[in-house]
């Protein structure tokens, strides 16, 4: 039994079933994985192996079958809609592939979305912190539209940090970069958990992104088939291949 | 390609619907009024060939009438037209003005139609469609018979004793009969008290006279001989007609009555097609651009440009002609329920079945459809000019082709349509409301092209307070409501037009109304008024000259002067026939005639010329009348009566006093007394107007007042507030009956907003499950979309309010002689309205964006 309190997310014996009867899809399999916290961790795994669905269920978008999905100390099936919006609001950061931001408002606003929902006021010296760690400075009056595909990732991930979460969740967040805006983002990514103790959980099929976790998760057919401390990307390449995926 | 457009069709169902209903709506409204006044007029045909007997009728020549007076013939005509052979007998019959009194003393009736004073005769039924339902006819002097639909509703049965106001005052009769009119309960709205031929002539007022002899002929005999016979002993002024003739003239009568109705409910309907146009061209525009990536497609595996058009033509030609069909279906039930909400108002018709003319059919096909598909045209061409590449690639069709170039042509299109309005509302055009019609509907297409330049500004200032007042809920609102400029100003253009038609309404009973004011204030000297109450045609109705015989006996009072109205026209101006009824034709103008005392208590403004010097030869003309014609003090004047008598006069005077704001007598030109006395059978005046002497306090002597006019259940006691009120009052109701007919115009509007949220809340499904992930409510997300809905309504709310004041004081100047004033409350409720209905419009897709399925919003494809 690990310390609770080590933990930042975690799932215990999660099923999730898509469709019934003969077209019924076991998108996760009676999984259990946590996810440490101040850690950045790396989910990868070929298509269809549950991947975004482990997300999205641990993240509190979706539900799950069978099992529970647990975000620090609460467990996700307790609350109601309004409860997990709320959590969603509070405890949780997203990143996206893409369409992470909204095209009407500008970067800084965009950077303190969820922050403005809650009607709160964003923490001045924070998000000043988060700007500079982003680089971002000099685009923060800029839409997305006038913003590159790295910068607008960077802005998503400024966002996601921007009210200290529990917990970040990234889905593919360089997915549609290029190699050198990807090394910029895994970068900050980094940074944000080496220096300010943030949590990050980040699904990948990019073997050089997920080198910069400091662990890495493998699944196949929805379930957890081994785990990595300290990847390189030689060590995961090898690792793939030996899945078969 | 058809079944893709059929497949096309079938997949967004919702925007389909929304659509149809526009098109089902307008063509509903159309088809309706078609079928609603089609049928009447059948109906009414059937009852006066079936009811209308044979005979023979001796009536006064009358060229020309604007009342239901059919003039009178001698008493003294009906032994030679017995004595004459083949005469197999005779029925005087009566028709004059009485009115009934409920079981409390108020009147029945009186408000708009006529009420009835007639004579029954035995053997009526067989000429006229009157039929006795229950009781008998009355037979002597105290019995009196009444309408079905007056005695039900006041509770008076066969038995009961009744006052009835005639001409003599109110005196007591005993209900020994009910009758009908066809199988219709009231006489076509009016009420009737029926009464033998002598008891009618002394309560209607008639001496030695009748208003027409039925000539009966014995059977075998050839009518039109007895036809030429009879018209042997008549004098000079008088026809013997076939009855034939009368069936002629009132089918005529209905005609016109319905004609009317009917184009003026056909203006409301176009007007809710236009508005219908602006809406189906919006969603069309709107889906091509979410179609993109289909449309490519079919063009990268091969389709040509004209193919993608025809597409989307056919889509559109499919839709407007089922539409259309379920409107034509909807004008039928509108019209049924019309006849049925009219009857519960006691407007009754004959009975009969629906008739759905093939032209009812062809018109409401042919508009819905042409409407339909002239909206699809613009956005087809687009369709068709959507690149093969645009499948692979994301192509935002955000081109800022020149909102600015945009603003000219919009700006070259009003111009052009202010030309028509002016030319229509000016010049001296036959079809010149027509012209101004057309000039408006263009200003308004000119208005919403230009309005996508002014929809940025717009939503910065007005919508500055929502950031304010609901942080990001707010701001995101503020920026979806602009950012496709062209989509929302589209929108709210819709809007714009039925909101710009209310204000003109506005406008102009606003203007009105203080005009009226003003008239008052500035002509009436004097301090009290007495004049008919309720409303209605004054040539029908009026105050019995005995009131103002009795109140000036009172000695506060210095004057009591009255007039009265009747119709006349130019000598030769003709063409019209003559009817029992109203006719509404241009050539027939009003006259007022005055006691030589008026100038004591109105202020006439006389120019040139003496009032005194009016008499029995003289006529004062209205200023601007007289500019028109061209004539002043000592030209001569003739005057063409209804009888067909010219009278020559010589101009004595020309004042400028706008006599009398309310009722039919806004009249050109003014003659005494003794002339209206002497051309005229009209003995009810239509006010009389008091000044009271020196020193008598107008509050103290207020009861003494009021004591005389009691005695006259028809007769209302006014000071000037009172009357400024009252017109007021009736212009008021006529003005919301109008604004109500233009509800329709303004509920596809705000369906228009429904659509468009609809669509666009689709296109952001990916933004909204974005903000659903990080943490917006469903309840925020909800706000925001009404916050949305309300900017568009309110845009289109200011748009409208600025061209509707803009035509309304067009209109109000071109009509002269007003004095212009702003509706500022009603511009303020109307906005307020647009906001709420904006909220209402969106309900539906702010229900649906906050369920978007997150998980579906934010997949990646």
């Amino acid at each position: 039994m690990t310390v609770l309190t080590d933990t930042a997310a975690r799932v215990e014996g999660a099923t999730k079933v898509f469709g019934e009867g003969d077209t019924a899809v076991r998108a996760l399999d009676d999984m259990t994985v946590a996810f440490d916290r101040g850690r950045f961790t790396a989910i990868m795994g070929p298509s269809g192996s549950g991947k975004s669905t482990l997300l999205h269920c641990v993240a509190g978008l979706d539900n799950l079958t069978e099992g529970s999905a647990y975000i620090g100390d609460v467990r996700l099936g307790d609350l109601s809609e309004k409860q997990l919006t709320l959590l969603r609001r509070k405890s949780v950061g997203f990143v996206f592939q893409a369409f992470n931001l909204i095209p009407t408002l500008r970067a800084d606003e965009n950077i303190t979305l969820p922050v403005d929902i809650a009607g709160e006021h964003p923490d001045e010296e924070w998000f000043n912190i988060v700007v500079r760690t982003m680089r971002l400075e000099d685009r923060l009056s800029h839409r997305p539209s006038e913003l590159s595909g790295g910068q607008q990732q960077r802005v998503a991930a400024a966002r996601a940090l921007m009210s200290r979460p529990e917990i970040v969740f990234a889905d593919e967040p360089s997915g549609n970069l290029d190699s050198k805006a990807t090394d910029e983002l895994l970068q900050f990514l980094r940074r944000a958990v080496d220096e300010f103790g943030q949590t990050i959980v980040m699904v990948t099929h990019d073997p050089i992104a997920a080198a910069y976790a400091d662990k890495v998760v493998f699944l196949a057919d929805g379930r957890c088939v081994g785990e990595m401390t300290g990847p390189t990307v030689e060590s995961i390449l090898d690792h793939m291949k030996a899945l078969g995926g | 390609m058809l079944k893709l457009s059929w497949k096309g069709a079938m997949a967004h169902k919702g925007r389909l619907a929304l659509m149809m209903i526009a098109v089902v709506l307008g063509v509903g409204f159309v088809a309706g009024t078609y079928v609603f006044t089609d049928t009447a007029k059948d109906a009414f045909d059937e009852l006066l060939q079936q009811e209308i007997g044979d005979s023979v009728i001796v009536r006064q020549e009358i060229e020309f009438s604007a009342s239901w007076d059919v003039g009178r013939v001698p008493a003294s005509l009906l032994p030679a037209i017995e004595e004459l052979p083949g005469v197999d007998r005779t029925l005087p019959f009566v028709q004059g003005w009485a009115q009934l009194l409920d079981k409390q003393g108020e009147l029945i009736g009186g408000n708009g139609p006529p009420t009835f004073a007639m004579s029954w005769a035995e053997g009526m039924e067989e000429l006229d469609p009157t039929r006795l339902v229950e009781g008998d006819i009355p037979r002597q002097d105290g019995e009196v018979a009444i309408d079905l639909y007056s005695a039900e509703q006041n509770d008076y049965m066969v038995g009961d004793t009744i006052d009835i106001l005639t001409i003599e005052g109110v005196e007591e009769f005993k209900i020994v009969g009910l009758a009908g009119y066809g199988d219709m309960d009231n006489f076509v709205t009016a009420t009737a008290a029926l009464f033998d031929v002598e008891t009618a002539q002394r309560v209607a007022g008639f001496d030695d006279e009748y208003s027409l002899i039925y000539v009966v002929a014995e059977p075998g005999v050839d009518r039109e001989q007895l036809q030429a016979a009879v018209a042997g002993v008549l004098p000079e002024g008088t026809e013997a007609i076939l009855s034939e003739v009368t069936i002629d003239e009132a089918q005529e009568e209905v005609d016109e009555i319905f004609g009317i109705f009917n184009r003026v409910f056909l203006v409301f309907g176009l007007i809710a097609i236009f508005v219908a146009s602006f809406l189906i061209q919006n969603t069309y525009r709107i889906v091509v651009a979410q179609r993109t990536k289909e449309l490519a497609m079919l063009r990268a595996v091969g389709a040509t440009g004209a193919q993608v058009y025809w597409v989307v033509m056919a889509e559109a030609l499919i839709m407007g002609i089922v539409a259309s069909a379920i409107g034509i279906g909807a004008g039928v039930l509108l019209a049924v329920g019309l006849k049925v909400l009219l009857a519960a108002f006691g407007i009754q018709f004959p009975q009969g079945s629906l008739t759905l003319l093939p032209r009812t059919i062809i018109v409401g096909l042919i508009v819905g459809t042409v409407v339909t598909v002239i909206s699809a045209l613009l956005p087809a061409r687009k369709a068709s000019r959507v690149p093969p590449v645009a499948a692979l690639r994301e192509i935002q069709s955000t081109f800022f082709k020149s909102l600015r170039l945009r603003a000219m042509i919009g700006l070259g299109i009003v111009a052009a349509g202010v030309t028509a309005l002016l030319v229509g509302l000016y010049a001296d055009l036959g079809n010149g409301l027509l012209l101004t019609g057309v000039g408006a509907g263009v200003v308004f297409v000119g208005v919403s092209v230009i309005a996508p330049f002014f929809a940025r500004y717009f939503g910065r200032v007005a919508g500055s307070p929502l950031p304010v007042a609901d942080g990001v809920t707010g701001r995101l609102a503020q920026e979806n409501a602009v950012r496709k400029p062209r989509r929302t100003a589209a929108t709210a253009s819709a809007l714009m037009i039925g909101v710009a038609l209310v204000t003109v309404i506005a406008t102009l009973g606003a203007t009105f109304k203080g005009t009226i004011e003003e008239t008052v204030r500035d002509e009436v000297v004097a301090e009290y008024q007495v004049q008919v109450t309720g409303f209605g045609d004054p040539l029908s109705r009026g105050l019995s000259p005995d009131l103002a015989v009795e109140l000036r006996s009172l000695p506060e009072v210095e004057v009591a002067a009255v007039y009265r109205s009747g119709e006349w026209r130019k000598p030769g101006t003709g063409g019209e026939e003559t009817g029992a009824g109203p006719h509404f034709a241009s050539s027939i103008g009003y006259l007022i005639a005055v006691d030589d005392d008026m100038d004591e208590v109105m202020r006439l403004d006389v120019s040139e010329g003496d009032f005194d010097d009016l008499g029995p030869n003289g006529v004062m003309l209205h200023e601007t009348y007289a500019e028109e014609e061209g004539l002043s003090v000592g030209d001569p004047f003739s005057i063409e009566y209804p009888s067909g008598v010219v009278g020559e006069y010589d101009v004595v005077a020309i004042y400028g006093a706008d006599l009398f704001g309310g009722g039919a007598a806004s009249g050109d030109l003014i003659i005494s007394m003794e002339t209206f006395e002497a051309n005229y059978d009209y003995e009810l005046d239509q006010m009389v107007i008091i000044r009271l002497a020196d020193g008598v306090d107008a509050e103290a002597v207020r009861p003494t007042l009021e004591a005389v006019v009691d005695g006259y259940p028809n007769a209302e006691l006014n000071n000037a507030e009172e009357y400024i009120d009252k017109v007021g009052a009736q212009l008021d109701m006529m003005l919301n009956i109008v604004t109500g007919l233009l509800g329709m115009a303004i509920i596809i509007a705000l369906l228009g907003i429904t659509n468009t949220l609809s669509l666009s809340i689709m296109e952001r499904k990916r933004e909204i499950g974005l903000l659903r992930a990080v943490g917006m409510s469903r309840a925020q997300v909800q706000r925001m979309v009404y916050w949305e809905s309300v900017l568009i309504a309110i845009f289109g709310a200011a748009l409208g309010l600025s061209v509707g004041l803009a035509l309304g004081v067009a209109v109000a100047t071109a009509v002269g002689g007003l004095s212009i004033t702003l509706p500022w409350v009603s511009l303020a409720v109307y906005a307020l309205a647009a906001a709420i209905g904006g909220i209402i419009a969106a309900i539906l897709p702010a229900y649906r964006g906050s369920r978007t399925d997150l998980l579906e919003a934010i997949a990646f494809e």
